[in-house]
């Protein structure tokens, strides 16, 4: 009768999220906190997730499949890049609300996790020294974008 | 994501109203379960600061869920043991003290009349003194005397049942983020982030709410309180107490709360008339300290709508659901405010929409791959 007492077996997920590069230095029990705010998501080839210029909510990362980024109606398809397994984007949201810079399309049949801009804020309130993790490998992540970013635009041509 | 984003004007204002008016109705055919829901959604927000600061020191959140709701269970259970057979036993042998109070509000009606009477010259030639005289008196010996038994005689029935509060409040603590969860998984892929943030708007509404009318009581406690004893009143901080619970109820709280002060001040001081002056003036300045500083301080804008749909809707929920409906009618019609005008947002969204049917059009395909 009293079984709703015991603790919640863990999410078959869980060994999933652990492999991401975003939860990297998170332990066991700080990942079990971060999988139980977790929505996954499937979407189909094509599929889109968000578009352009809608204020975001979440940021996600791609537990399996690719994502591609892209303007539609821009030169050559518009294509920004192509977000790989165990990456992120839309991380811009977790920050602030602003709109959406890009759309985000599935390159293929794609699973991915969201955090919501709600549920992270919730982390810094509650759990500090998780949300710190999680946004010091966010701006490692947008350090090494920025630093790729920058590296292209020297290569092109003048 | 600004509220502009969503749809809003007349229509959607129409469709709460009667969206809240029809669960308020519905509400009042199970009272017995929703007035422990709406106790249980009330400790909920209590305890939520010390589940979080359970969570903090590293207790799991199911543990601290268990810990604090079953520490109230305890408690309530404890208390409630004595106070069963005590509000059964005050029901059926309070008339004395029922009796006492009602006649020192029943003099003082008499000397105000008595007092109109003397001021005004058209009220004697109508003798308006002995006939509202005889109509309180009349008042106060049936309808009143059969209501409050009835009342107290229900409070100590439905007493069980409040059992049930700390037991919702247990899952409302512990499964809150699942429940989000399980609602958002249901929802298909181009709705996700604006449901998502309609759960955050519905969290954040009834959160300001009910967190600030506990913060808002506390604070009418201590003015009311300290004001009464500076006034000479018996059990100050009693009546301060019960004067600010009686502000959950919209519009006629704050009567009602200066009503049953204003009968102890008769009663206890009945050649005074000073000190019923003196109640009726601190509850007057305690109402407006609320209205211009704690109010906007602890409640806020949490139900961003507009008074003459909120008085509206305070009076349907008193009509249909008694003291219930008019506590539940403000945050529920706020909940509904922030679903019905996400729901239509996604509505009328061409894009949102279009989306849809585009990703019901990949399954299809996918599904029928192998017809063509």
């Amino acid at each position: 009768m009293l079984g709703f007492l015991k603790g919640r077996p863990e999410h078959p997920r869980l060994s999933q999220i652990r492999q991401l590069h975003l939860f990297a230095t998170l332990g066991p029990r700080e990942l079990r906190v971060v999988d139980g705010l977790l929505h996954e998501r499937r979407y189909l080839e094509d599929e889109v997730i968000f578009d352009e210029g809608e204020e975001g909510q979440a940021l996600y990362v791609v537990l399996s499949g690719r994502v591609l980024i892209c303007r539609p109606g821009a030169p050559d398809g518009g294509r920004i890049a192509e977000i790989p397994a165990g990456a992120l984007f839309g991380e811009l949201a977790l920050l602030e609300g602003t709109p959406r810079t890009a759309q985000a399309r599935a390159a293929e049949d794609c699973a991915v996790a969201a955090l919501t801009r709600a549920d992270f804020s919730g982390l810094v309130e509650t759990h500090g020294a998780i949300a710190s993790k999680i946004a010091l490998q966010l701006a490692r992540d947008l350090g090494r974008k920025l630093v790729a970013r920058h590296l292209t635009l020297e290569m092109r041509p003048q | 994501m600004k509220d502009s984003a969503f749809a809003s004007g007349p229509l959607v204002g129409l469709v709460t109203i009667v969206v809240t008016s029809l669960l308020l109705v519905a509400s009042a055919k199970a009272l017995w379960l929703v007035v422990p829901l709406l106790f249980g959604i009330i400790l909920y927000y209590m305890l939520y600061p010390i589940v979080h600061r359970l969570v903090l020191s590293g207790v799991s959140r199911d543990a601290a869920a268990a810990i604090v709701a079953g520490s109230v269970t305890i408690l309530a259970v404890a208390v409630m043991v004595p106070l069963l057979p005590w509000l059964a036993a005050q029901s059926v042998g309070s008339e004395e003290t029922f009796y006492r109070y009602l006649e020192g509000g029943r003099v003082l009606i008499d000397r105000t009349l008595a007092g109109l009477e003397k001021q005004f010259a058209f009220l004697a030639k109508m003798d308006f003194h002995a006939e509202m005289s005889k109509r309180a008196a009349e008042f106060g010996d049936t309808a009143l005397q059969k209501k409050i038994a009835e009342t107290l005689l229900a409070a100590a029935v439905s007493l069980p049942t409040m059992l049930l509060a700390p037991f919702f409040a247990f899952f409302f603590l512990r499964d809150g983020q699942v429940f989000k969860q399980l609602v958002t998984r249901g929802v298909p892929n181009a709705f996700f982030e604006r449901t998502i943030y309609m759960f955050d708007r519905v969290d954040a509404t009834t959160r300001a709410y009910f967190q600030g009318q506990l913060k808002l009581t506390a604070i009418d406690t201590l003015f009311l309180g300290v004001g009464l004893w500076l006034i000479g009143l018996p059990g100050a901080f009693g009546i301060g107490l019960v004067a600010a619970l009686f502000e959950w109820i919209p519009v006629v709280g704050t009567i009602a709360g200066a009503g049953l002060a204003v009968l102890i001040a008769a009663t206890a001081f009945p050649n005074d008339p000073w000190v019923v002056y003196a109640t009726v003036g601190l509850f007057a300045l305690v109402r407006t300290l609320d209205n211009f500083f704690f109010i906007p301080l602890t409640v806020g804008r949490s139900i961003q709508m507009h008074p003459l749909p909120t008085v509206l809707m305070v009076f349907i929920g008193g009509a249909v659901a008694g003291i219930p409906g008019l506590i539940l009618a403000l945050p529920l019609m706020g909940v509904v405010s922030a679903i019905v005008g996400t729901v239509s947002g996604i509505v009328l969204d061409p894009r949102l929409r279009a989306r849809n049917r585009w990703a019901k059009e990949l399954l299809q395909r996918r599904v029928t791959a192998d017809f063509r």
